[in-house]
């Protein structure tokens, strides 16, 4: 790693400004947990990183919207997420993922916009806020535009943001009603990177599932909204024969990336148990009100 | 998690050995100011980065530096020619001299230096050797130990053992084979006690490659002078650096100087010569300091613990009495042999396990392949070897339906009973061990055996060790006219905190406070020779040097007071003797100790000896486990570990080691995986090489200080810096076994090893009921 320039904007139209170029060694910086790793092993040279602390307050905020739902800013730390009342009241889910997300040193500093941006699927954040029904709101040299949190990735460690364009916020829709949870799986040691991460969100009414969404991560490509696994909830009762059935539509449905946390084939296992224990752990839970 | 404290707390007469004193470095090194040669910068020094093979075995057919060199601020960039101007001959290595400075005509593995750029920027040092570009032809590769006894790919066309080592003679020029050592051992009549068994077990079982992962990387700078060379060096052997360093130059020792600070962990990482050939040459070679450090991802094709298979079968008589006993151990050395051959002796004789078995046969091979190279690892092969015969022992007891404790009480090596080489036992409580983890996890008492998809077993496992032999430490305890003392030692403290311990016994033995004992760090023109840090040796070696030391000093201090008519047993301080001698506070009093144990080495060709070691290391560990049967995840509810010790120097500082040892072959059994695709480790890094976090301690941890006393050991005493890495990985292994029925043979234990080989048993099963 040898010297590059490193600039901090005092305004989001400013470091859109400078991010508006073809050169791809000019990069956006929020945490630098996720840049500093690829830049010591030299995976990534940058030329000049575009520092977003300065940005502005607000981008860093956590609000609740009366209608229950969440307004995160993208430099908002993974700590403030954890700790913020706003976030423990409205998606008590996304704070108790935190928990298990790398250590306090990192949390400290890495950003929700960072976490977002970096396309590694193997995250936390990202399947939670998928569950949730979550959109970033993105800016760029073009204007404003939102995207489905679930339809942020396009690849492995790829994304759909284009040129210019930086996350400003994320965007929870109200999550009154909803029952959540999400569990990650390691295969090693306890705080390695999930071998696999599995969320859900459930609508339950009068026993019956009116709405769901399942997400698994890490163990595949890109996070996948798993919609046989849903389709097989959605109208059902939620008790233990759905969510079996459910989790043999997921293991059907998933397809998983064999790699040194395990086999293809014991990923599925893995998902069918760990599908169960989530759903199992949402209706524990209950909805938020 | 809870930890238990031992109960032994009982100091000796001073009041100074016994006492759970704090580590007299702990505030420095928690206030930031301890010396590390991590942050050490000498003016005009130049930092080395170096260029590595990327094929696993190569003819190296060019090498252009030409982009590297045009670079700007790039010093110089050299290769093995250029090595050839200071060290005609530049093979080093403590066992063989086969290790090259920088690869020299071929690569034999992975990661391997080939060329060294210089540069006052570490960063275009590192830059720079992205620019070198070198051409191999690829040659065919072995990295499996088995196939390495028969390859047609031979790693090293000769064999080159040091010559300093008697039992290595008769591989000299040995050609066309990867064995670099065959050690066997004959005892008995194995084939007539077979032919005579009641039952005959046989097992195989697999380790895998580890590395050491201390959290401070490997780092060397050397200085040149008008002829001398001073190293500073995070070294766990200064004297042997110094003599192989030496050595490779054709100089007398004295002009050679290495000098350690503080280390950031070694655990046999930092063990016989590393960086330090390559930074001694390159500072000759231009005339400036040299400083070569190391990154985490380097470590993994530095050095690292061997893979290994062990296969072992086993006659047995009704009463359940082990009459017999087959071993053949293949060890995974990779590129260089390192202390391999070492390992495979100095371990391979104890493979049959801390049993009273009247016949034996141990063969024992040390393996080229062309993996990164292997060596010491906390334990030196005895984890590998335990793993094995721990769970056969586990399996043996299973097949005739004995209780496992019961079943290793019968056959247990009693004291004066002779180990497989002929080496009576003593001093070793063996069976203490066993009782007290038997104990402390109440084996007689029914177990919950869990419910539901939740699991629950438990295993116990028992392994020891013979301390390396024979090796010498000398010590110096220097009296100063106000009484204080210094201890000059070239033993190194590396985390493990012999100062103190030392210190401790310096104190003990001249009635001071530890506290203002000074301990000065290893620095070959001012502390005495110390064969190496390893082993769990120093408590012992240098531990009995520096008693006689000590006691030397104080002889002299009891001569001078009867010089001065002083009636014997009168009370005068050191002080005032030196006072009343020399008139005012001047003059000084050294004492010195050398310490070399009795030895006699094994016969070649039946590898045995009556007295092959000076001391025996016994660890145990007993565990209770969960078993998730839906997922295979294990988890370690209680992990008990007791271990024989003599007695406790500074109990504080054992539990540590005892804890510490356990955690470390804990990340071992379960996880730890150096993962290979033709030789190229994929996951070279923290982020994707896992260790122990705090998350992974068991629940429930316990340290036992097993009542013993080494009665040739300082104050009692004697090492314990790995003889808890010895149980751990079988007794998981027999408490997955325990819990679910199940058998795995080789390590890591993942939760998916365990989903399957759940499932396989679930398939028999349905199998043979169809
Ligand atoms: C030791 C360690 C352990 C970890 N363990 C876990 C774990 O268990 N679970 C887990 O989920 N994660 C884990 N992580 C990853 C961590 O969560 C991410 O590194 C972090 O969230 C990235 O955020 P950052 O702000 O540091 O991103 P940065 O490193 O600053 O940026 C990451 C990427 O996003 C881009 N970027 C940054 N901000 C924006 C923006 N607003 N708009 C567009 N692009 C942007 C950058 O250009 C870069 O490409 C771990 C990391 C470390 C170092």
């Amino acid at each position: 790693m040898r010297g590059f320039e490193l600039v901090h904007p005092g305004s989001l139209a400013d470091a859109i400004g400078l991010l508006d170029t073809d050169d791809d060694t000019v990069r956006p910086f929020s945490g630098g947990t996720a840049l500093m790793l690829m830049m010591k092993t030299g995976v990534f040279r940058p030329s000049r990183l575009v520092h977003l602390g300065r940005i502005g307050d607000a981008y860093s905020e956590i609000t609740a919207s009366p209608a229950g739902g969440l307004r995160i800013g993208a430099m908002a730390t993974l700590s403030a997420l954890e700790h913020s009342p706003e976030v423990i009241r409205v998606a008590p889910v996304v704070a108790r993922a935190m928990t298990r997300l790398a250590n306090v040193r990192v949390r400290n500093v890495a950003c929700v916009g960072g976490n977002l941006a970096h396309g590694d699927p193997h995250m936390d954040l990202p399947p939670v806020l998928a569950a949730l029904g979550g959109s970033v709101s993105v800016a760029g040299p073009q204007g404003t535009r939102d995207v489905a949190v679930e339809k942020l990735f396009s690849g492995y460690y790829e994304t759909v943001l284009g040129r210019g364009e930086l996350i400003t916020d994320v965007v929870l829709p109200s999550q009154r009603g909803w029952s959540s949870a999400y569990l990650k799986c390691t295969t090693r040691s306890a705080d390695d990177w999930p071998a696999l991460g599995v969320a859900v969100s459930l609508r339950i009414e009068g026993g019956a599932i009116s709405e769901a969404r399942v997400v698994v991560s890490a163990a595949t490509e890109i996070l996948t909204r798993l919609t046989t696994a849903e389709s097989a909830l959605t109208g059902a009762a939620a008790d233990e024969s759905t969510f079996a059935r459910a989790c043999e539509a997921a293991a059907a449905e998933a397809e998983m990336v064999e790699d040194a946390r395990g086999s293809a084939d014991y990923k599925t296992q893995l998902l069918r148990v760990y599908l169960r224990r989530a759903l199992t752990q949402a209706v524990q839970d209950g909805a938020v009100s | 998690m809870t930890i238990h404290r031992p109960t032994i707390d009982r100091p000796m007469p001073a009041g100074q050995v016994g006492r759970s004193v704090p580590r007299l470095e702990a505030r420095q090194k928690v206030t930031g100011r301890a010396d590390y040669v991590h942050n050490l910068v000498v003016p005009r020094m130049l930092y080395c980065k170096v260029v590595r093979s990327t094929v696993p075995h190569g003819r190296i057919l060019s090498i252009d530096t030409s982009a590297a060199e045009a670079l700007e601020g790039v010093y110089r960039v050299v290769t093995a020619d250029d090595i050839r101007t200071v060290v005609p001959n530049p093979f080093y290595g403590p066992a063989f001299h086969d290790q090259p400075v920088l690869a020299v005509e071929k690569v034999r593995h992975v990661g391997e230096p080939v060329v060294a750029v210089l540069a006052e920027d570490p960063y275009v040092a590192a830059e720079a050797a992205q620019l070198v570009t070198v051409e191999y032809e690829p040659m065919e590769a072995v990295f499996d130990e088995i196939e390495a006894m028969t390859s047609t790919a031979v790693v090293h066309e000769v064999l080159k053992p040091a010559g300093t080592f008697p039992d290595l003679k008769h591989l000299v020029g040995r050609r066309d084979t990867n064995i670099a050592l065959d050690y066997r051992l004959r005892r008995g009549d194995v084939d007539a006690a077979f032919a005579a068994a009641d039952h005959v077990f046989a097992h195989e079982f697999k380790t895998q490659q580890v590395m050491h992962t201390p959290l401070e990387p490997m780092v060397s700078l050397a200085e040149p002078g008008e002829d001398t060379l001073t190293i500073h060096t995070a070294s766990q052997s200064p004297s042997f650096v110094r003599i192989e360093i030496a050595r490779l130059l054709g100089w007398p020792e004295n002009r050679v100087r290495v000098k350690v600070p503080h280390l950031g962990g070694g655990f046999g990482a930092k063990l016989y010569i590393k960086l330090e050939a390559l930074v001694a040459c390159l500072a000759l070679l231009v005339r400036r300091p040299v400083k070569w450090s190391l990154t985490m991802e380097e470590q993994f094709y530095t050095i690292t613990k061997h893979a290994s298979t062990f296969r072992i079968e086993s006659a047995v008589d009704k009463e359940g009495r082990v009459t017999g006993r087959r071993c053949e151990v293949f060890w995974n050395g990779g590129a260089y042999a390192d202390i391999g051959p070492r390992v495979t002796q100095k371990s391979g004789f104890t493979a049959p396990g801390p049993y009273d078995i009247d016949n034996v046969s141990i063969d024992s091979y040390a393996l080229y392949t062309n993996r990164p190279p292997a060596g010491a690892l906390r334990g030196f092969g005895i984890p590998q070897l335990v793993w094995a015969y721990e769970s056969h022992t586990d399996l043996i007891a299973r097949g005739l339906g004995l209780d496992p404790v019961a079943f290793r009480r019968k056959n247990l090596l009693r004291d004066g009973r002779p180990q497989a080489t002929g080496t009576p036992v003593r001093d070793a409580a063996i069976e203490g061990v066993l009782d007290d983890i038997a104990a402390r996890m109440a084996w007689e008492t029914p177990f919950d055996r869990g419910s539901g998809p939740v699991k629950r077993g438990r295993g116990i496992a028992v392994g020891f060790k013979a301390s390396i032999a024979p090796t010498t430490s000398v010590a110096i305890v220097n009296v100063a006219a106000d009484g204080s003392a210094n201890l000059y030692l070239s033993t190194v403290d590396m985390g493990q905190g012999s100062d103190t311990a030392m210190a401790q016994i310096v104190a003990e033995t001249l009635t001071l406070r530890t506290e203002d004992v000074k301990v000065v760090h290893p620095d070959t023109d001012v502390t005495p020779y110390d064969m190496a840090t390893l082993g769990s040796r120093s408590t012992f070696h240098a531990g009995n040097a520096v008693k006689l030391a000590a006691e030397h000093a104080r002889d002299q201090i009891a001569a001078l007071a009867a010089s001065l008519g002083l009636p014997p047993g009168s009370n005068y301080a050191p002080a005032d003797l030196f006072k009343k001698k020399y008139g005012m506070q001047a003059g000084n009093i050294i004492g010195v100790g050398t310490y070399i144990p009795e030895y006699k080495s094994p016969a070649p060709e039946t590898g045995l000896s009556d007295n092959v070691t000076p001391f025996w290391m016994v660890g145990g560990t007993g565990v209770e486990i969960e078993v998730d049967t839906e997922t295979g995840h294990v988890r370690i509810l209680r992990m008990v570990n007791a271990c024989d010790l003599g007695r406790p120097l500074n109990p504080k500082i054992v539990e540590t080691q005892i804890s510490g040892a356990a955690l470390m072959q804990l990340g071992f059994t379960m996880f730890e995986n150096m993962d290979l695709d033709d030789g190229q480790v994929t996951n070279a890094s923290l982020a994707d090489y896992k260790i122990p976090g705090m998350h992974d301690v068991p629940d429930q941890m316990e340290s036992v200080i097993t009542e013993a006393e080494q009665k040739s050991g300082p104050y009692g005493a004697k090492g314990v810096g790995e003889s808890a890495t010895f149980g751990v990985s079988p007794a998981i292994a027999n408490a997955i076994h325990d819990a679910v029925g199940v058998r795995l043979t080789e390590m890591p234990l993942t939760p998916q090893a365990v989903f399957r080989a759940l499932r396989e048993a679930e398939l028999n099963s349905s199998t043979t009921s169809a």
